[in-house]
């Protein structure tokens, strides 16, 4: 093994697993402490991107991850303002990288957490996103590049933090603007200071530790280095034995788990989008947002793709439905012929970016 | 192999495909070492660099000069 474990992701992972725990007990949807693609999906719903109902919610946890960070990298003086790598591609890839997210229910993280309350469904998507990670290695050993970014003024590092931290406030101001979910996943939340507190110590900590599922996939199976990756794996047995605790473990299963399908096929492929596009992008959904928070432009083009790709899913019936009971029969969820088509529409669409960014021989 | 823990030499890149391009080089020119995880004290970034031990530093500069490679930084240090 190459590499050390160190302290800071092993103690970023227990926080960031207790959090999602605790935020899950002070209301907000089971195995949903925290989940990027299913937050800004939600963010985009309370902006009137997208007409579902269900989920319209400004998370606070989304700002307070971007906000933690800035503070942060501010603190420590490594905030800084870059961007001019391939923006609009960036933000192509991360709208598709929350399509095939949203197909299986969850951002890598979420997957985690899933993961440790038991969804056996989550593993199936872990080994999808894994075969997604591999694909994305092999165009980056072939010499893919988006190309490098500059520096720029600190007005570029600071315009996406800025405009989602001036919402947020506004929300707080005049809540009755936005879009606000009265039933589903988008009306079950924590507190708002509460999350918005979670969020700034998971930014923080995130920030500090560099924790990233992508990040710690690839050095896996790149250097066998395993620092990364140790960080979701305490995060599984945090979430594992904060369900174990709180009484919400019921043992692992495919069925029956909370926002979660059992399509298996489509949470393999799903996620396997996710994981080749976040390669692509060199970082998963939360590091995105953590990137942002340091002042980088291309991160923070990514979101806003990110916030489209949601918007998308759900404005045409892209993302997967959770498995269901209606009248007590048991209705196996999954997505739709147009969601299958997007899928399979992200993967032509990340070989080609793929193909073209590769860089001749030298 | 590079000795781990003792004194290297550290080349930090703007890109991946920079740090590839770098190990196939190495490779070629039978310079020691191999890719790893930006060291943390270095960068907040999470991209890949090339560690090799202390003495191929000139080796490793000549060489990414001749190929053209653009890197970000190069570092001593004991990692």
């Amino acid at each position: 093994m190459n590499g050390r474990i160190k302290i800071s992701v092993i103690a970023a992972g227990a926080v960031v697993g207790i959090l999602a725990t605790a935020l899950t007990v002070l209301g907000n949807p089971a195995n949903m402490g925290f989940c990027i693609a299913c937050f800004i999906r939600d963010i985009a719903g309370a902006l009137k991107l997208h007409s579902a109902k269900p989920v319209q919610y400004f998370r606070p946890e989304i700002v307070g991850l971007v906000a933690g960070s800035m503070i942060m990298s501010l603190g420590y003086k490594e905030f800084r303002p870059r961007a001019g790598s391939s923006p609009a591609t960036r933000f192509v890839l991360g709208a598709f990288v929350m399509m095939g997210a949203l197909v299986f229910l969850g951002c890598p993280l979420r997957m985690v957490i899933r993961m440790g309350g038991g969804d056996l469904n989550a593993f199936v998507g872990l080994a999808g996103f894994f075969a997604g990670i591999l694909t994305g290695i092999f165009f980056l050993k072939k010499g893919f590049t988006l190309k490098r970014a500059y520096e720029v003024k600190g007005t570029e590092g600071f315009a996406v933090p800025g405009v989602l931290i001036l919402m947020f406030i506004l929300f707080l101001l005049v809540p009755s603007i936005f879009a606000l979910s009265e039933e589903g996943p988008g009306s079950r939340y924590a507190p708002v200071l509460v999350s918005l507190a979670a969020g700034l110590i998971v930014g923080a900590l995130s920030q500090r530790s560099r924790l990233c599922m992508v990040g710690g996939m690839r050095d896996a199976v790149m250097f066998r280095d395993f620092n990364l990756l140790s960080g979701f794996a305490v995060i599984f047995i945090t979430v594992l034995l904060g369900n174990i605790i709180t009484g919400s473990f019921t043992g692992f299963s495919t069925l029956s788990q909370p926002v979660s399908h059992s399509s298996q096929l489509w949470n393999f492929l799903g996620m396997a989008l996710a994981g080749w596009g976040s390669v692509l992008l060199g970082g998963c959904p939360l590091r995105q947002l953590i990137l942002t928070g340091e002042g980088n432009g291309d991160s923070g083009v990514t979101v806003l793709g990110m916030l489209m790709g949601t918007a998308l899913s759900h404005n045409f019936g892209l993302a997967g439905s959770a498995d269901s009971v209606t009248d007590g029969v048991y209705k196996v969820g999954g997505i739709s012929t147009a969601g299958k088509a997007t899928v399979f529409t992200g993967f032509a669409v990340l070989l080609v970016i793929s193909i073209t960014n590769c860089r001749s021989k030298k | 192999m590079t000795t781990d823990n003792g004194p290297c030499v550290i080349v930090t890149f703007h890109t991946t495909a920079e740090a590839m391009a770098t190990e196939k080089i190495c490779r070629k020119n039978e310079i020691e070492g191999r890719l790893i995880s930006v060291p943390r004290n270095l960068s907040a970034d999470c991209g890949i660099a090339w560690k090799g031990p202390k003495k191929t530093r000139k080796r490793l500069e000549e060489a990414l000069e001749t190929n053209r490679i653009e890197f970000d930084g190069v570092y001593e240090m004991v990692f």
